[in-house]
């Protein structure tokens, strides 16, 4: 059972759980004894059901919590299926959730969705701005699994969360791939699924990092020259990914980008296969900016940023223009903080009834 | 302090070394994985990156205190 507590009236309660450390330090709804029930009955789901312990403080993560979180967060009943399989996936020991919680690195999971998921939890944006505000879905989900992880798990800021600074997508951090408008197989199948099945992949990641690319499709080499651009940005060697090695990255492409590539007749396994291998630093380049973390190399030698082509995530989202995304990892950890997918369970969940009941708003 | 705590459930003895910057996560991560009294001493920090010679310097600082600690 979850501990309660007990207010006079909504506000009050909302300043008891910010002086508790309980929320992101935005607004959150009330997770009052009636919300809570009815998004546990949304899951079919029995409360008390756990998914596994989540570090560092080793909670557990039950229905009711994680619904509580999505209370939270915002949620409606519709995206719960998404937010119990980002939980799962998290849980998953290869993701480390218990070391990155505490790592003094800027990660958050990246909530990846494909799948008819996509439309049947709330509609999850994928395509303009879909990682900033204005989008229900995208924004609850990923905050309900950033509630869970903070009062699940107990990260707290400089407490258990050793996070040096952060970064915003510490608040919410999930958006779906754009398979219509992708020229390429869903990610979800590139990594086993079914092309219906509905996965969600969570990834360690930094924030994004803009990558610019003005298309010419007067010149032969054009997908070479993006190719190259893009490694740019994911071989930074100011990430934990050149210095470190190992672990995923994440590559969003839009959709220009996209059909750059696919107009020159790469597939996606050809495109991470490329960045894997132009993702590639000497040692004496690694020495010069970070002479630690190449004391063990031998002169001359190349070490690869990724383990290989597999652990580089491409998938297509956004509005079409000049430009992608790339986002590093953490990389650390016993796993190396490995990008883990989650099948999304659509079909035992409820249909609940919404009432609403307002007095007064104000708009 | 998860090294630690992982070689004290072996029953080896254990002593973790943590910086004053990092006490508080100590103390946290010792009561979540159930050994609040893991014995641990306090470093200065940083420490990583600050050269052979200071390090040099906190080690025989804390040495004694060390084998005290794991001889206790």
């Amino acid at each position: 059972m979850t501990d309660k507590l007990f207010a006079e009236n909504e506000a009050e309660a909302l300043e008891q759980l910010h002086a508790q450390g309980l929320t992101d330090g935005l607004p959150v709804v009330i997770p009052t004894d009636e919300r809570v029930a009815r998004m546990v009955l949304a899951t079919g789901q029995a409360a008390e059901l756990s998914l596994g312990d989540m570090g560092p403080a080793g909670g557990s993560a039950t229905i009711e919590k994680i619904a509580v979180a999505a209370v939270m967060a915002g949620c409606l009943p519709d995206h719960m299926p998404v937010v119990i399989a980002a939980i799962e996936a998290i849980l998953n020991p290869a993701f480390d959730l218990t070391e990155m919680q505490a790592t003094t690195h800027c990660t958050a999971p990246l909530i990846l969705v494909n799948g008819p998921a996509r439309a049947a939890c709330g509609g999850i944006a994928s395509g303009f701005g879909a990682l900033g505000p204005g989008f229900r879905a995208n924004a609850s989900i990923g905050r309900a699994v950033r509630l869970a992880m903070m009062n699940i798990g107990g990260a707290r800021p400089g407490v258990s969360d050793m996070a040096l600074l952060g970064h915003p997508g510490k608040f919410s951090y999930c958006l779906a791939e754009d398979e219509a408008s992708s020229p390429f197989e869903p990610l979800h199948v590139a990594r086993g699924f079914n092309v219906e099945d509905s996965v969600v992949t969570v990834v360690g990641a930094e924030a994004p990092h803009s990558v610019m690319y003005s298309g010419d499709a007067d010149a032969g080499d054009d997908h070479e020259r993006l190719l190259n651009v893009l490694a740019i940005g994911l071989a930074n060697l100011a990430t934990n990914n050149a210095a470190l090695t190992g672990g995923a990255a994440v590559v969003v492409l839009n959709p220009e980008h996209a059909n750059i590539l696919a107009g020159a007749g790469l597939a996606r396994a050809d495109i991470c296969a490329a960045l894997y291998d132009r993702c590639v630093h000497t040692t004496e380049a690694l020495a010069a900016v970070n002479p630690g973390f190449a004391s063990r190399l031998k002169p001359g030698a190349l070490r690869h940023c990724f383990k290989d082509p597999s652990q580089i995530l491409v998938l297509v989202a956004g509005g079409s223009g000049l430009y992608s995304m790339v986002m590093p990892s953490w990389c650390a950890g016993g796993h190396r903080n490995e990008a883990v997918s989650q099948a999304i369970v659509l079909d035992s969940f409820c249909e609940i009834p919404t009432r609403v009941e307002i007095n007064d708003v104000f708009v | 302090m998860r090294d630690g705590i992982e070689a004290a459930k072996q029953g080896l003895p254990a002593l973790a070394l943590v910086t004053d910057a990092f006490w508080p996560q100590g103390d946290f991560v010792a009561k979540s994985f159930g050994m609040p009294n893991l014995p641990r001493l306090q470093l200065p920090h940083p420490i990583a990156g600050t050269g052979q010679a200071r390090m040099q310097a906190v080690a025989e600082d804390l040495v004694d205190d060390m084998i005290k600690a794991l001889s206790a």
